[in-house]
């Protein structure tokens, strides 16, 4: 970094400048925090007033509560991504392991088809995808632990590629010596695997985990094929029906957002050392 | 750090994973203790749900219901739009059906009904003699595909021109009453639009369906409406080009708002609740929207602004002076009731608790309580109390409406429609030309049929 | 001597086949079943096939006549062009001006990345919320600068940018953080040595920064033109099915409007293939164009 004792004016223009973007990340978020304590004709009437006084109301929260399964579809959530997240990180940590350190035939062939795995949108594995769960009863069941599951298979699989590609850059650049040691002392694959290498891995392990999540939480399109009965939705799908619902209910859709949002903001600011240098580790490494 | 954030990770999803499981072990349990008699669940799917006048109706049916029988009632019930009908269709290929359903008679209908999986009402009432006893057999609705009856009806329906009475004095316009001319409504959305106000709240770009269907109304007769043309120029087809070409003069007239084309439903119909909007057509579901929008909580009936409400009036839907049909011969009927699907027939537990549902639901008391302002299959009229003044409004309409008329659009029905429902906006923005958007409509109709 | 320690090749089974059991079963299954079925008569998402289409490749004969279809591959193109300049470009001017300041930046990398935790959905109900015609967060703004009248951001003279402009927004702040980490791995030296020569900051950029991260900038660039490919919560909550005048198709959005709306699952089957043959054309054509500036 550069040390400068006066502010040169190229130096404000660059805060200007960044400021002004942050500010296009920051303000909409505060915007709708703001609006969702204010009747929905405030909002329509002047909206960048801060609802203080007779502005203020929580009737929207509360028919939030009421009218939505919020908390439920929080948990439908944190059930379907918690899943993918860890069952990527532990199936992809294994292949990467298997991937990086053995040779075998066939190698070649299965590292294709990783990277190939990154070229298949879900567009175009649903359709089959949809109607093989269907086939196996796990679509449109009343089962709510079924319909959870059937949207995070094919989410575990769609991160599995993702994951392996910055896993295996990951393990590549570990010191074999360790390992090496391990073996001497009579160690299995396995107890090297796990005693070794998953220690040794943890922080990509974490993107990788972070990530599957993430994408996971926010994938509607999955949602949107596989889960059918209102108390099954997962957060984003709530969302989306909130429109067709609640139409011009615009108070409501803010304290709805504002409820999705805060949360995450919450947890993002307090994780959000390890996501990013997790992710640029992992990125700029894959 | 890192250590913290998987703990949390794994802790969280293993906790929601046990609890998840043991609701499950639970419940097999249940179902096990319980007799092979009756179910102790159904699942349910309607349309009473979202802005449908019937939605709190309906839940609190449910929950009497639950309370009196206490069979669970599993409610997957959604608004009824081409998202829901597709979903309801899906779940019968899939033999994922709902063991009770309350939906459509017309051609939304038929796939199931063709594949047997609802049971129709005489093979019900071979187990069950007083099932649907209460209807009167002659006014329950029938279907394409055969001459059964599946379904038990609730409530009809009507379409009719909704008024905001503000908008209307401030442009100085009377209240149109029955005998409502074509020429007089395109009088009237002059005056209404010089007076800086919208005439008609309608999203073109979402749902035209009502405009649709009136249209081609007042181009065809009442003892042909709901023949499907062969072509263009053959039959009804010429009648459907100009009903397109009508709403294309509005449109260019400027009596839609301004962002008919891309506004969604809700926020036209919102124009029209807050005075901004003079005539809406809609269905006789929307008297509940339009009440529930003058209550300050829309659940509560207490909250209830009468002032508001005071505002609006529902009427005949203006007539051409050369069309068979005058004002007060109205797009409605009764197409939709429950129905017991197949599924639910076949599983002696499930039957006992279907039929038991769809009593409760379609008792006099219950039909009265539904229908309100449309008309029943009862054989005896309900009594209608304790209705608000909007609903007073609409049960003296449709007492003197001359006629009911089903609508085309239920036999006009899938991939056919996109050409000029989905394409209404390309119709009206001369996109495309009326008659090239219903041709492909009805060559589309006619591949379907094959 | 690695070898030697991996020498038993036992393991190697039960490590590799979780991972690539569920990959075949739920990734390459689908992604061939899904092909076959592009050239099949499907009438409904649970219904078994009618057979073969006649001509089999009917499906695809029929997007050449779509004009929907057309629409969304178009604005796919578009998105695409808009997530390679507007969302790495836009990032790569922000890293750069970021490498010069001593003070905030690691506040600038956090909220930059904000709308990245968000899921699209909710920022889609925002950006209805902000962009509603009668009256949201922009007409408002628009009305205290003193305009009378009301703009309709979705009406067709709007609609495109205002479904992009949310996308670009998103994920602006990803590739930022990608590429500032890029910048961080650029030895110092380097412009300390520049800077001694007379280089002024641009010529610095240009000669030196530029070139060595070009490897990020590439991984960035094919990021940004395969997700332009996967977009569909933005569009589908703000602009749902294609509205105004099916103007904002995108290919993801008609793919699920034809498995919904019109139950055609073979016709959609087909645009999901022909997503993926643009997905693998344009990963290639970005790798060959980074190529070629290498020499």
């Amino acid at each position: 970094m550069k040390h400068k004792k006066r502010i040169a004016p190229s130096t404000i223009i660059i805060y200007v400048i960044l400021s002004l973007w942050a500010l296009t990340t920051i303000y909409p978020i505060i915007w709708v925090i703001q609006n969702s304590f204010k009747a929905k004709n405030e909002i329509l009437a002047d909206s960048f007033s801060l609802p203080l006084g007779d502005l203020f109301t929580l009737a929207n929260y509360k028919t939030a509560f009421e009218r939505l399964n919020i908390f439920s579809a929080y948990r439908n959530s944190i059930l379907i991504s918690g899943t993918v997240a860890i069952v990527v990180i532990l199936f992809a940590g294994f292949a990467s392991f298997a991937l990086v350190r053995y040779n075998f035939r066939g190698k070649k062939l299965l590292q294709s088809l990783v990277i190939a795995g990154m070229m298949f949108p879900v567009f175009s594995t649903i359709i089959p995808v949809f109607r093989m769960l269907n086939s196996w009863h796990m679509v449109n069941t009343e089962s709510l632990w079924m319909s959870l599951l059937s949207v995070a298979l094919p989410q575990i699989a769609g991160n599995m590629s993702f994951a392996i590609v910055i896993l295996t850059g990951y393990i590549r650049s570990l010191p074999i010596e360790l390992e090496e040691s391990a073996y001497l002392e009579g160690c299995s694959a396995y107890q090297t695997f796990f005693k070794i290498v998953v220690p040794l891995t943890k922080p990509s392990f974490a993107t990788v985990g972070i990530f599957s999540f993430l994408w996971s939480y926010n994938d509607l399109f999955t949602q949107m094929f596989l889960l059918r009965l209102p108390e099954h939705r997962a957060i984003t799908r709530l969302l989306n029906e909130l429109t067709s619902q609640e139409g011009t209910n615009y108070g409501l859709m803010a304290a709805a957002v504002a409820l999705v949002v805060i949360p995450v903001i919450f947890v993002y600011i307090c994780l959000q050392k390890q996501i990013i240098k997790g992710m640029t580790a992992g990125a700029v490494k894959g | 750090m890192k250590k913290r954030i998987m703990a949390l990770l794994m802790a969280g999803v293993m906790v929601c994973s046990m609890a998840a499981c043991g609701q499950k072990a639970g419940n097999e349990g249940d179902s096990k203790d319980g007799a092979p008699k009756k179910a102790d669940s159904i699942s349910v799917t309607t349309t009473f749900a979202g802005e449908d006048g019937n939605a709190k109706n309906y839940k609190d049916a449910c929950k009497a219901f639950t309370e009196k029988t206490g069979i669970a009632i599993k409610d997957s019930s959604a608004t009824s739009d081409k998202t829901f009908k597709s979903r309801v269709a899906t779940d019968f290929e899939t033999g994922s059906e709902p063991d009770v359903l309350f939906f459509f008679t017309g051609a939304d209908a038929s796939s199931f009904i063709e594949q047997d999986k609802v049971v129709p009402l005489d093979e019900i009432r071979e187990k069950y003699p007083d099932y649907a006893g209460n209807m009167d057999d002659g006014k329950l609705p029938g279907n394409l595909v055969n001459d059964k009856n599946y379904v038990v009806p609730v409530n009809g329906y009507w379409e009719g021109l909704f008024c905001n009475k503000a908008v209307l004095d401030k442009a100085g316009v009377a209240v149109p009453g029955a005998d409502y001319t074509w020429d007089q409504f395109l009088q009237d959305c002059e005056k209404i639009k010089k007076a800086g106000y919208t005439p008609i709240a309608a999203s073109l770009g979402e749902i035209p369906h009502y405009w649709w269907e009136y249209s081609i109304f007042n181009n065809t007769t009442l003892a042909t409406h709901t023949q499907i043309p062969a072509s263009v120029t053959e039959g009804n087809g010429p009648a459907w080009v100009q009903g397109m070409e009508d709403i294309k003069a509005l449109y260019e007239a400027g009596y839609f708002p301004k962002n008919t084309v891309s506004a969604k439903d809700s926020e036209t119909f919102a124009m029209f609740t807050e005075d901004k909007a003079a005539f809406l057509i809609d269905g006789s579901w929307k008297v509940g929207g339009i009440i529930a929008a003058c209550q300050s909580d829309p659940e509560d009936a207490a909250t209830l602004d009468q002032k508001k409400l005071d505002k609006f009036t529902v009427t005949y839907v203006p007539a051409k002076a050369d069309s068979d049909r005058k004002a007060t011969d109205l797009i409605g009927g009764i197409s939709s009731g429950y129905y017991i699907t197949r599924k639910a027939w076949d599983d002696d537990a499930k039957r006992e608790a279907a039929v038991e549902f769809v009593k409760f639901m379609t008792t006099d008391e219950m039909v009265g309580k539904f229908a309100q302002h449309s008309a029943t299959a009862l054989k005896e009229a309900p009594k209608v109390e304790n209705v608000a003044s909007l609903q007073t409004i609409a049960i003296e309409m449709t007492s003197k409406t001359t006629s009911f008329t089903d609508a085309a659009q239920d036999v006009f029905n899938g991939d056919c429609r996109v050409s000029t429902f989905d394409g209404m906006a390309n119709i009206v923005t001369g996109k495309v030309s009326a008659k090239d958007a219903v041709a492909e409509g009805l060559k589309a109709y006619a591949e379907q049929q094959k | 001597m690695g070898a030697n320690v991996y020498k038993n090749k036992k393991p190697v089974f039960f490590f590799l086949i979780p991972a690539f059991l569920f990959m075949a079963v739920f990734l390459y299954y689908p992604f061939i079943k899904n092909i076959i079925n592009s050239f099949q008569v499907i009438p409904g998402l649970g219904s078994p096939s009618k057979g073969f289409n006649d001509p089999w490749y009917a499906n695809y004969q029929r997007m050449l006549t779509d004009e929907a279809m057309h629409t969304a591959l178009k604005n796919t193109l578009i998105m695409m062009l808009v997530t390679i300049f507007g969302q790495v470009g836009i990032a790569l001017v922000l890293a750069l001006l970021v490498d010069n300041i001593s003070k905030g930046a690691q506040f600038f990398r956090t909220v930059y990345f904000f709308p990245i935790v968000i899921s699209a959905t909710a920022l889609g109900l925002m950006f209805n919320l902000i962009f509603l015609y009668d009256k949201g967060m922009v007409n408002q703004l628009l009305e205290m600068m003193g305009k009378t009248t009301l703009t309709d951001w979705k009406d067709p003279a709007h609609a495109l940018v205002i479904m992009m402009l949310p996308v670009m927004w998103q994920y602006v702040g990803f590739y930022f953080v990608i590429l500032i980490t890029g910048l961080n791995n650029i030895s110092q030296e380097l412009y300390e040595v520049a800077a001694i020569d007379g280089a002024s900051k641009i010529q610095r950029i240009i000669y030196i920064t530029l070139p060595l991260l070009r490897n990020v900038i590439c991984t960035c660039v094919v990021l940004a033109v395969t997700g332009a490919l996967k977009v569909f919560d933005f569009p589908w909550v703000m602009f749902p099915k294609g509205m105004p005048l099916g103007q904002t198709w995108l290919t993801g959005t008609y793919m699920y409007y034809q498995v919904f709306n019109t139950r055609n699952i073979g016709y959609s089957s087909a645009i999901a293939v022909l997503i993926v043959i643009l997905g693998i054309l344009t990963s290639k054509i970005v790798n060959a164009v980074f190529k070629e500036v290498d020499y």
